[in-house]
């Protein structure tokens, strides 16, 4: 069981050591990308060309791989499949099976919508191997992000594996007691009660303490807090943002001026 | 936070940001999210045929307000998108507005007795159909990675357009999901202690009120109804053209 929800890999490479809102810059102004290109074949021109080459710059090819393969490859499949026989677009039938069929036009469509798809989450995949969430939310909160916003991702990150975890001592706790969760449907339903119901009372009697807690630090202070982490903004930073939004305005611009 | 904001509306108390967040809310909103991940798990468990993923945003909406609620809908599904299905993460402005119209209802009295509750959650199935109809047509073209994508596929096949067949499979999924989801949450916080309650800030929104109104009920029996009568009138419009 991990202690906290989080693909971060330790490492030393240039991408790492690159400001957290430059990252996040970069992953948002590659989806935008993604979505607002005119021409068709950005997606996996910018999946082989910029995300792949980036895996390896930041060097966590391995796990990013690992990760294409196991969870984004399969859900992308998924999507391909479900769209490329269930469009009803097109009338260049390619292959068929009972009622359903593939025409060239549901094809070129699911391809695109399925790289869509592989591009944001891969370089969302890619953003959260090589940034740390504490360093990106003592980032922001610096510039000017409410604490609070930053506490909440930070402790959800937290109890989520904590919770699962919970969940899985219940169902099991229950089942040990003769609890069914897999005979009828009514039974099964009857069974939401006990499994829901300690989980959720349980960790809502934490809130009154932990609000009581953090309060006592300062929680809802206005001033100015001090960091024990300085986080480096460069100005190749700070070019590399700026880079990449006249890059989105282009696109943007490209996809207006086109169609 | 935003004063504007505020000052637009014209129920000030009822409605307004500031009123939302206190460090209750702050430290409930992580939880609530993990109630979400954790419970929709459970059910996926169960293979009941309903979500149940938003049970801890709409327990935020109810005690702490819309814009908290609001606010829960969107990190759960985007932390969600990130960190488990990456198949969640187009569809935030949905549990957004999930958080928003439980919230309003909520403030409007409209979560104080089951059946107010039902018609709380009749109203969130329609904003949350709504709001995913151009989602699904816009980003998958109609057909997401869902299992009830089926029946759009279906309706597909019987030569309607997108939006109809997208927006139909909605209207048909949604209700059970989100009447069972606020059902759940309302039996979550008639057990919770009203000591408890008073904390957060809005604890007025589920206060029981004395003596169930008989005509009240009635007229919103009547009310859904109604509502149902005319959603399959317009369903069998739509299925029929």
């Amino acid at each position: 069981m991990h202690e906290r929800l989080s693909f971060f890999v330790k490492r030393d490479s240039i991408l790492h050591r690159l400001n957290p809102l430059t990252k996040l810059t970069l992953v948002l102004g590659l989806i935008l990308v993604t979505f607002l290109s005119p021409w068709y074949w950005t997606p996996e021109i910018l999946f082989l060309l910029v995300v792949i080459p980036l895996s390896f710059l930041g060097k966590v090819s391995r796990e990013f791989f690992r990760a294409f393969w196991r969870i984004i490859l399969p859900a992308a499949a998924f999507l391909f499949l479900m769209q490329a026989f269930f469009q009803p677009v097109g009338t260049q039938v390619i292959f068929q099976i009972w009622f359903l069929d593939i025409t060239k036009e549901s094809l070129l469509f699911a391809l695109r919508n399925a790289m869509r798809i592989i591009v944001m989450v891969s370089s969302f995949t890619l953003f959260l191997l090589t940034t740390h969430p504490s360093e990106l939310m003592s980032d922001l909160t610096r510039r000017g992000l409410p604490g609070q916003f930053a506490y909440v991702i930070i402790s959800t990150l937290q109890i989520i594996p904590q919770m699962q975890a919970k969940a899985q001592t219940i169902i099991a706790a229950q089942r040990s007691r003769g609890l069914d969760t897999q005979s009828s449907y009514l039974r099964r339903v009857g069974s939401l009660f006990p499994l829901v119901g300690p989980l959720v009372f349980g960790s809502l009697v934490e809130v009154e303490e932990r609000a009581i807690a953090i309060e006592a630090r300062g929680f809802t202070s206005t001033h100015v807090k001090t960091s024990l982490r300085e986080i480096p903004d460069s100005n190749a930073d700070r070019v590399i943002r700026w880079v990449i939004i006249f890059l989105v305005v282009i696109t943007l611009a490209l996809r207006i001026w086109l169609s | 936070m935003s004063e504007t904001t505020m000052q637009g509306q014209k129920k000030q108390s009822r409605l307004s940001l500031r009123r939302d967040f206190n460090t209750m809310t702050w430290v409930l909103i992580p939880v609530a999210i993990a109630i979400n991940i954790a419970v929709g798990q459970i059910v996926l468990l169960l293979k009941l045929p309903v979500y149940l993923d938003s049970i801890g945003t709409i327990l935020v909406a109810v005690l702490c307000g819309p814009w908290a609620g609001a606010l829960t809908g969107a990190l759960s599904n985007t932390i969600w998108g990130v960190a488990i299905d990456p198949n969640a993460l187009p569809w935030w402005p949905v549990a957004f507005f999930i958080g928003l119209v439980a919230g309003i209802c909520a403030a409007y009295g409209l979560f104080k007795t089951w059946w107010k509750v039902i018609i709380t959650g009749f109203l969130v199935a329609l904003t949350a159909a709504t709001v995913s109809t151009p989602i699904a047509v816009y980003i998958y073209g109609g057909i997401t990675a869902s299992g009830s994508s089926f029946i759009t596929a279906y309706l597909l096949q019987t030569g309607q357009g997108v939006v109809q067949a997208v927006f139909s499979t909605n209207f048909l999924v949604e209700p059970v999901d989100k009447i069972t989801t606020c059902l759940v949450a309302f039996a979550i916080i008639q057990g919770l202690s009203r000591r408890f309650i008073a904390r957060f800030p809005r604890p007025e929104n589920v206060e029981v009120e004395a003596g169930t109104n008989r005509t009240q009920m009635w007229i919103a029996i009547g009310v859904v109804v109604l509502l149902v009568l005319f959603a399959a009138f317009m369903l069998g419009k739509i299925l029929g053209g």
